[in-house]
């Protein structure tokens, strides 16, 4: 019984608080572990479309003005760094015309709406809104080899 | 004399070169640009993209290092993620446009030290404007003894530095300053609150990213706008074209590219529709024959890229390479390249100048390179096209109240240099489950080749119909270099950018057009680009099919059309001939690292990107990548690559930390070769990097 209330308290923080996670297994912690959730996708998916479309376009393929954001090509480009650098590059240059303007935590929602784009899978924490934690999450777009 | 003993080679130009260098400035009677200097925004006025310099070629490319670097971060209130710009080097100086409010630096060419900065804070009318960031370049004038800059700010002002100092020259204009939103033959407006159409140069929409052209003493300056495809209405400003007095700011001309009433071209407007459509600017490169006297000018769609039922007729002279008179502006010749053009081919690069031989005869030719993948050639002169371009029946539409031109020029030589059509042999055919998977993305559009129409975008029909060759399609405002000794013009095409062009229904409170581009089942999304206050008119979210749900146009995240992605021709002028064609860029990392084509012998792919410009020297074609890869040989990051310009066969590569933004440029001074290249995007901020060959003994 004890051994199950273990397990079962810090799943409760997990689900309530969505802030507390589960330590991190030793080796990655990857846009490939489930790191935002599909509640927060959604929420980003109406800001982005408000904020970022008109520029990026409703399917995030990309304008004349702006790069695509979901695919191959805005994948490459930023494989190997992290959600931390992304995050702080939409925080403090976007959107275009008024940069620096989006609270953080619509800015986590908008990137948890673009890694739900390019089919990163959800999990059950919300993404953060700390850019210190954010660092911790690699962005890498070769899915890692199924764990035993 | 002093360097006859001197031994040859660099050493002897140095020697030179300090000789020269003790010169009085007033010794120079005429300013004449040198080989070994970089003028104009495309090394001349003829488009040429090429310096005969050869200390860099094919035994010494790899060993090439970064001289200097310049971030452009702080030349504006913000790092900038899009840096396209082409320096000059020009009398020892180095000058660009950098940072986020297109400020002018001065830079030393062997050093990179800033010299000098000047930037003009423009306020709300610079946040409002179209076409903002760094901008692709400026230009340079010098009677010899004066030395001056000009360039057009993002808010639509020309402006002329003192190029020592970088201070505005106060007899130019007002005080250095020609507000180019005025004295246009319009009145640049507006929609107010009311949906009223006002006066209002703040945030009328008119803009420009290229540089300015400086032929003899005249200036010319094109037009910009915001990007096509959802236009909020069928009216907009229009793009007409100017010709300033250097020293004055004067205005010498103005050629309307749309007409005026009773002006040439007006009747291919039908129903007065040349009125109230905008747009049709001359947003890319100018080209000018100063010997002749005649400016090239490369025309851009009417208002509304793929739907033009609001303006009937073949739409003179959108899409159209027009010849005008560098003192007058009076137009020459022309030639419509698209006839009521619904594929947003914007003619989007320099129109290249070349004294060619055909058929053993000398002609003075112009060749223009195109999204659509035609180098279309004429006779720069008389405007004759060199080889025939006969009126080719194409496809007539049925989308409701669209006026259709039934016939379209169609060079028969050269022949295209870029896929400008959708087949089912053009799908991805790595393996046959990817092919079949292909076909059944494909067949949800409607396909076919060169000038295949829009289609309205249906559920239970066609979403549209899938292009290349068209918005991003071909050669973009980068442009082609050209070889002036051996005819040849080398082109960078995307070979693989895919449109899908479907038509919507444009709710009235969004836009007054009929028609807008988009897909069926989702709220009409209108694409404005930066400038406009984002939140103001945001479309409600969308009720239907969620953005996770959108068909991309990819198999496995491999992109639909199979290889070459993006290539570089060689194309010889004199006979109308494809030497060569090469895939450009490292295969993409999706596709080198998919799983699903392990094992497989996948031949380098070239990338999809449409904005790679080309250098030619004496022997080689250098181009950066646009795109970032992650390989076994570089981490994180792009090369530049050059070619054997006879064979096409890669010679070199070196690493650049960032995807190639802008296009390569080359000089000499003091006897070294450098190559300067404008690098941004993703995670990297705009940086100008130079390479140059190491010291000897290094």
């Amino acid at each position: 019984m004890r051994k199950l209330l273990l397990i079962l308290v810090p799943a409760f923080l997990v689900s309530s608080l969505g802030i507390v996670r589960a330590q991190a297994p030793a080796e990655s912690h990857s846009v490939w572990d489930g790191v935002y959730t599909e509640e927060q996708a959604k929420r980003g998916e109406t800001v982005y479309q408000k904020e970022c479309a008109a520029c990026h376009g409703a399917q995030l393929t990309g304008g004349e003005s702006a790069p695509p954001l979901a695919g191959g090509v805005f994948q490459a480009n930023w494989n190997g760094l992290t959600l931390g650098d992304l995050f702080d590059r939409i925080r403090k240059t976007m959107p275009l015309s008024k940069p620096n303007s989006l609270p953080r935590q619509q800015v986590a929602d908008v990137l948890a709406f673009m890694l739900s784009n390019n089919k990163f899978p959800a999990g059950k924490a919300e993404l953060y809104r700390q850019s210190e934690m954010l660092k911790e999450i690699r962005f890498e777009t070769k899915k890692p080899a199924a764990k035993d | 004399m002093l360097c006859k003993s001197v031994k040859k080679g660099s050493l002897q130009l140095v020697c030179l070169a300090a000789i020269l260098s003790l010169l009085p400035a007033a010794a120079l009677a005429q300013y004449h640009p040198k080989d070994t200097e970089w003028p104009s925004y495309a090394a001349d006025l003829h488009g040429t993209r090429y310096r005969p310099l050869d200390q860099i070629n094919a035994s010494n490319f790899n060993d090439l290092e970064i001289a200097w670097r310049i971030k452009t971060d702080n030349f504006g209130d913000r790092p900038e993620y899009k840096l396209e710009g082409t320096p000059l080097m020009v009398n020892g100086v180095l000058y660009a446009t950098a940072g986020s409010r297109r400020a002018v630096i001065a830079v030393d060419p062997e050093s990179g030290e800033l010299l000098w900065i000047h930037g003009e804070h423009e306020g709300k009318r610079g946040g409002a404007a179209p076409r903002q960031l760094s901008g692709r370049g400026l230009a340079y004038w010098s009677d010899g003894k004066e030395e001056r800059i000009l360039y057009v700010t993002p808010a639509f002002r020309l402006i002329c530095l003192n190029a020592k100092t970088g201070q505005r020259v106060s007899s130019f204009g007002e005080n250095g300053r020609v507000d180019l939103k005025l004295n246009d033959d319009q009145t640049i407006s507006d929609w107010n609150d009311k949906h009223e159409w006002v006066p209002n140069t703040e945030t009328g929409e008119i803009g420009i990213q290229s540089a300015p052209v400086v032929a003899g003493d005249t200036v010319i300056v094109g037009a910009a706008f915001r990007e096509g495809m959802t236009p909020r209405s069928m009216r907009n400003n229009k793009g007409y074209v100017r010709g300033f007095d250097v020293r004055t700011g004067k205005r010498l001309w103005i050629f309307h590219t749309i007409p005026k009433k009773g002006e040439f071209g007006y009747d291919t407007w039908l129903d007065g529709s040349a009125e109230y459509t905008g747009n049709t600017g001359v947003w890319s490169q100018i080209s000018v024959d100063e010997k002749l006297g005649l400016v090239y000018l490369p025309v851009e769609s009417p208002t509304s890229d793929f739907y033009g039922g609001h303006r009937p007729g073949n739409n003179l002279f959108g899409e159209t390479l027009v010849c005008v008179d560098l003192k007058t502006g009076e137009r020459k010749w022309h030639f419509q390249l698209v006839h009521h053009p619904l594929w947003d081919m914007d003619i989007s690069s320099a129109p290249i100048l070349a004294d060619i031989t055909v058929d053993g005869k000398p002609v003075k030719a112009v060749a223009q390179p195109t999204k659509q993948g035609f180098l279309y050639m004429f006779d720069r002169v008389t405007g004759k096209p060199i080889w025939p371009m006969p009126e080719t029946p194409v496809e007539v539409g049925n989308v409701p109240s669209e006026w259709y031109s039934k016939t379209q020029p169609i060079p028969s030589k050269p022949p295209a240099y870029a896929r400008n059509g959708v087949s089912i042999d053009d799908l991805i055919d790595f393996t046959p489950a990817m092919r079949e998977r292909a076909k059944e993305i494909a067949s949800k559009y409607h396909l076919g080749p060169v000038f295949t129409p829009p289609t309205v975008s249906n559920l239970d029909g066609t979403l549209g119909t899938l292009t290349m060759g068209t918005a991003s399609g071909g050669t973009n405002w980068p442009g082609g270099s050209y070889d002036p000794e051996k005819h040849i013009a080398y082109l960078y095409a995307c070979n693989s950018c895919i449109e899908p062009i479907g038509l919507v229904p444009a709710p009235k409170e969004v836009s007054d057009m009929r028609y807008v581009a988009g897909v069926a089942g989702r709220e009409v999304q209108i694409m404005r680009g930066p400038g406009e206050n984002a939140g103001a008119d945001s479309p409600k979210p969308p009720k239907k099919r969620p953005a996770s749900q959108y068909q991309r146009l990819e198999v496995d995240g491999l992109p639909i059309v199979k290889p070459p992605y993006g290539t570089i021709s060689a194309i010889n002028l004199d006979k109308g001939e494809l030497i060569w064609q090469v895939a450009h860029g490292e295969t993409p990392d999706v596709v080198r690292n998919s799983e699903l084509l392990k094992g497989m012998n996948v031949a380098r792919t070239g990338q999809e990107t449409y904005n790679v410009g080309t250098l030619v020297t004496k022997s080689l074609v250098i181009a950066g990548e646009a795109q970032v890869t992650t390989t076994a040989d570089h981490p994180r990051g792009a090369m530049l690559r050059a070619y054997d310009k006879t064979t096409g066969k890669e010679v070199g590569a070196v690493y650049m930390p960032a995807p190639q933004s802008g296009s390569p440029m080359t000089y000499m001074i003091h006897g070294k070769q450098y190559i300067v290249v404008a690098t941004s995007g993703g995670a990297s901020s705009g940086e100008y990097i130079a390479y140059t060959l190491p010291a000897a003994g290094e």
